[in-house]
């Protein structure tokens, strides 16, 4: 009975249930048992370097400190028990037994970039570029759920009932079934998001790189994994294997390959799944905070050094100043908006930018499925940073939402009075397809729809032919631009009243 | 993985010969045809639908009108007068009680129907012997928020309804035996394929057609891109209405929204007139109602249009009208 490691194949399953509950739980009435930010927060990588390059005091940071500390006591214990996209790099490793194994020289030189990232993000954090989100596990693992699984689950769901109900007449129980599950499981709609599917590409990708070396995303490139790498290496908590025959086996085995052909290994890579202890057929391995009085291994200098040597380090942190060319920034940047419409109180365009960690949770909570993921509508740095595509949905006038739901603050939390007064933008009608500018007609469907309470669009009567047409017009002041005008046009296939993100209040 | 790579592989490295290429082809024909039309059978299946059958059964006045300070009470009163809600439902009807529900916005904005009075109708309904008593309505805001904040959703599901979020697959298409602009338009099949419908908008304001009455509240029951309906919104309205034919309708006059109607928001834009009105001729419940904020039936397009196709009668003057005051 492998105790230990049934005991870490529960946690791993226990907590990436918990991350999806959090994440399924992160939609209208927000009545989680835990805030949807507990995984962001409980991240250093993303605290500290958020909280670096954009010069704050992240109220994460306390939990995210915390979790360094475990890391000091147990090592990366994170990563092997906890991470929900070690998790999914696991499973999907299982899929295919026999993987390449490196060799210790190799083994080296895969682990480094990694550090190198870290280190990136270090400078860039430094000179207030926040870049801890781009290989960010947490994040990208967030947003393969928010936006492509949960979605493609409630799809499948949904069309299974409805085929179901439709193809056999079932509207008696089954369709009380349906709807009980739609109110409560599912979700009233299914939701939609733009290009997700190049989200889930990258996270495919790290998955199935799994099958030829296994662990390879831990090991080499998260930077997460290289942060805890660091503490681990001074963790309590070590390995030690009495009577070993350096027969070899935990060698070959290791998912990290952190194990030297001496069997000593490197602190800092283990993440502790004690599949080592079960291998050994001396069964001296174990792992205690005894401290280890005779060390099996004479280089313990080499094993304590993990992957990078100082001399790497330094070089390549030279080299990462490089990079900085492209943006050079000091203090606040001018520009308020950029392109696109951005949910509500957003900071302004290039302060969002940078505090916006990409985690899908905004979209996945608002309402009405508006908020999506931009591809390249703000620039390549601009990438998976939300958006608001009005044809799809509108900016509902009584929601906070998104502020309330942001790790970063990157969407300010705004009691909903200022919500309510705070613009997204600024609608404007096209006179050439209005139905009622261009053709006459009665229409006035933007303005029935206006949630501003003294109606931000207003009515020009005119008498046309001995009827009377209302035309509709927008008053700036008054409009906030939540699009519900947009979303409900009935002008195809472009709207004749559109917002734009000009004159949008950003804090 | 390995041996799935290998038939790949050695799939892919096959001689094509004519007779392979012809059998791939058709092969692909078939597959897309097969999935094609099961789509098509799964998803686009909706029927064409006559609407609901008229009802003759008439009240003892063609319209009450109880006026008190609680909704709750009027509507059961006003009911009452009516003659009972055992004279409009039978032992085992499955009715839907269709309210205002468009907004997000709380019962004290005016917006959407008070609940008390739709908690009313549900209670007397069950009374009367119905199965089932179902409550929807498509919002225009988003649907959750609106069946919470509405406060419908709970006092419906006290009374034991059944509430559901409309869905916008279950639809029948509409079919007139006339020519009419509403012709095949997606309407939620449930409205039609029930027993007895019973109408519970809320008298408010409206910029296009001057008021939301029963009629446009039938607008609820639509899918579709709904904002079509508003050009030339008077015939088609007109035309919904004569499809669904309520048995039953039921102004709820308790707050009226006299300005920036339909969605409101502010408190300077609601009238407490405390009223709620029941009758059967919803012409006729329309043209009264109108008269309740000053406002000539006629002047109304969805009214004016009901006239002209004699649809129910929009005079007042020739019908029995009781009025009852509760304190």
């Amino acid at each position: 009975m492998k105790k230990l490691v049934t005991a870490r194949k529960a946690s791993q399953t226990f907590f990436l249930l918990l991350f999806m509950y959090i994440l399924w739980s992160t939609t209208y009435p927000l009545k989680g048992l835990l805030p949807p930010e507990t995984f962001f927060r409980t991240n250093p990588n993303i605290m500290i370097f958020t909280s670096i390059s954009e010069r704050l005091f992240l109220p994460g940071l306390y939990f995210a400190l915390a979790m360094l500390v475990l890391t000091l006591i147990f090592g990366r214990f994170y990563c092997g028990w906890v991470c929900p996209l070690g998790t999914f790099i696991d499973c999907a490793g299982a899929l295919k037994k026999r993987k390449m194994v490196l060799n210790d020289g190799q083994n080296k030189k895969v682990r480094k970039p990694k550090f190198v990232i870290l280190g990136a993000v270090f400078l860039g954090a430094l000179f207030g570029i926040q870049l801890a989100w781009v290989l960010d596990p947490m994040v990208i693992v967030a947003r393969f759920v928010s936006l492509n699984l949960i979605p493609t689950a409630t799809l499948v769901i949904d069309r299974f009932f409805i085929i179901l109900i439709k193809t056999f007449n079932l509207y008696g129980p089954v369709y009380d079934a349906y709807r009980a599950l739609k109110s409560s499981f599912l979700g009233v709609k299914v939701f939609y998001f733009a290009n997700a599917g190049i989200i889930f590409l990258v996270f495919l990708l790290i998955c199935s790189a799994a099958l030829f070396i296994s662990r390879s995303w831990c090991r080499t490139l998260c930077p997460l994994g290289a942060l805890y790498s660091i503490a681990a290496r001074f963790s309590l908590l070590r390995r030690i294997n009495a009577g070993c025959t350096t027969c070899g086996k935990c060698v070959e085995r290791c998912r990290m390959g952190v194990i030297k052909e001496n069997a000593d290994y490197m602190k800092g890579e283990c993440i502790l799944c004690m599949d080592c202890i079960y291998e050994c057929p001396a069964q001296g391995t174990k792992f205690t905070f005894q401290a280890s009085s005779k060390p099996l291994s004479t280089d313990t200098a080499e094993g304590k050094k993990g992957g990078i040597s100082r001399k790497d380090f330094l070089f390549l942190m030279a080299c990462s100043v490089f990079a900085l060319g492209f943006r050079w920034r000091f203090g606040k940047s001018k520009e308020i908006c950029g392109p696109v419409t951005r949910p509500p109180g957003a900071l302004k365009e290039e302060d969002f930018m940078d505090r916006c960690i990409r985690c899908g949770n905004c979209m996945k909570v608002c309402p009405t499925n508006v908020l999506q993921p931009a591809i390249l509508q703000c620039g390549l740095r601009g990438i998976w940073t939300p958006h608001l595509v009005n044809e799809i949905g509108y900016c509902e006038y009584n929601c906070t939402l998104c502020g309330d739901v942001c790790p970063t603050g990157a969407i300010p939390k705004l009691p909903l009075p200022k919500k309510q007064n705070t613009k997204l933008g600024i609608a404007g009608i096209d006179h050439s397809t209005c139905i009622a500018w261009a053709y006459n007609q009665k229409c006035l469907v933007c303005e029935e729809h206006c949630p501003v309470a003294e109606k931000a669009i207003k009515i020009e009567w005119e008498r046309v032919d001995g009827e009377l047409i209302g035309k509709p017009r927008v008053d700036p002041d008054l409009c906030i631009g939540c699009g519900i005008c947009q979303n409900k046009c009935p002008v195809r296939p472009e709207r004749a009243i559109k917002v734009s993100p000009k004159g949008a209040d950003r804090t | 993985m390995e041996k799935f790579l290998y038939n790949l592989e050695s799939y892919l490295k096959k001689q094509i010969t004519r007779r392979n290429f012809l059998k791939i082809l058709l092969g692909g024909l078939l597959s897309f045809i097969s999935y094609n039309s099961f789509l098509k059978y799964a998803f686009a299946r909706s029927k064409p639908s006559d609407g609901r059958p008229k009802s003759k059964v008439k009240g003892k006045y063609d319209l009450v009108e109880a006026e008190g300070n609680d909704p709750y009470v009027n509507t059961v009163r006003a009911v009452e007068e009516m003659g009972g809600m055992k004279k409009f439902i039978k032992k085992g009807d499955v009715v839907v009680v269709k309210p205002n529900i468009a907004w997000d916005r709380t019962p004290e904005q005016a917006a959407n129907t008070d609940p008390k009075v739709v908690a009313a109708l549900v209670e007397l309904a069950y009374k009367a012997g119905a199965k089932r008593v179902n409550v929807f309505d498509i919002p225009c805001n988003e649907d959750a928020r609106c069946y919470k904040n509405s406060g419908i959703a709970q006092a419906a599901k006290e009374k034991g309804a059944y509430v559901y979020f409309a869905d916008h697959w279950n639809i029948v298409r509409a079919h007139f035996p006339y020519k009419s602009q509403m012709e095949g338009w997606p309407i939620l099949r449930d409205a039609v394929v029930c027993d007895k419908f019973i109408n519970v908008p809320v008298l408010k304001h409206h910029s296009l057609t001057g008021l939301t009455l029963s009629m446009k509240n039938l607008m609820g029951v639509c899918s579709g891109t709904r904002g079509l309906i508003h050009v030339n919104i008077g015939p088609k309205l007109a035309d919904l209405a004569d499809f669904i034919s309520p048995d039953l309708t039921v102004i709820d006059a308790t707050r009226v929204l006299i300005r920036h109607g339909p969605s409101g928001g502010s408190l300077a834009d609601v009238l407490k007139m405390n009223k709620v009105l029941v009758a059967t001729d919803p012409t006729l419940a329309d043209s009264f109602a109108s008269t309740l904020v000053g406002r000539d039936p006629l002047s109304i397009p969805y009214i004016k249009a009901a006239a002209q196709r004699g649809f129910g009668s929009t005079d007042i003057s020739k019908a029995k009208i009781s009025k009852i005051k509760l304190s």
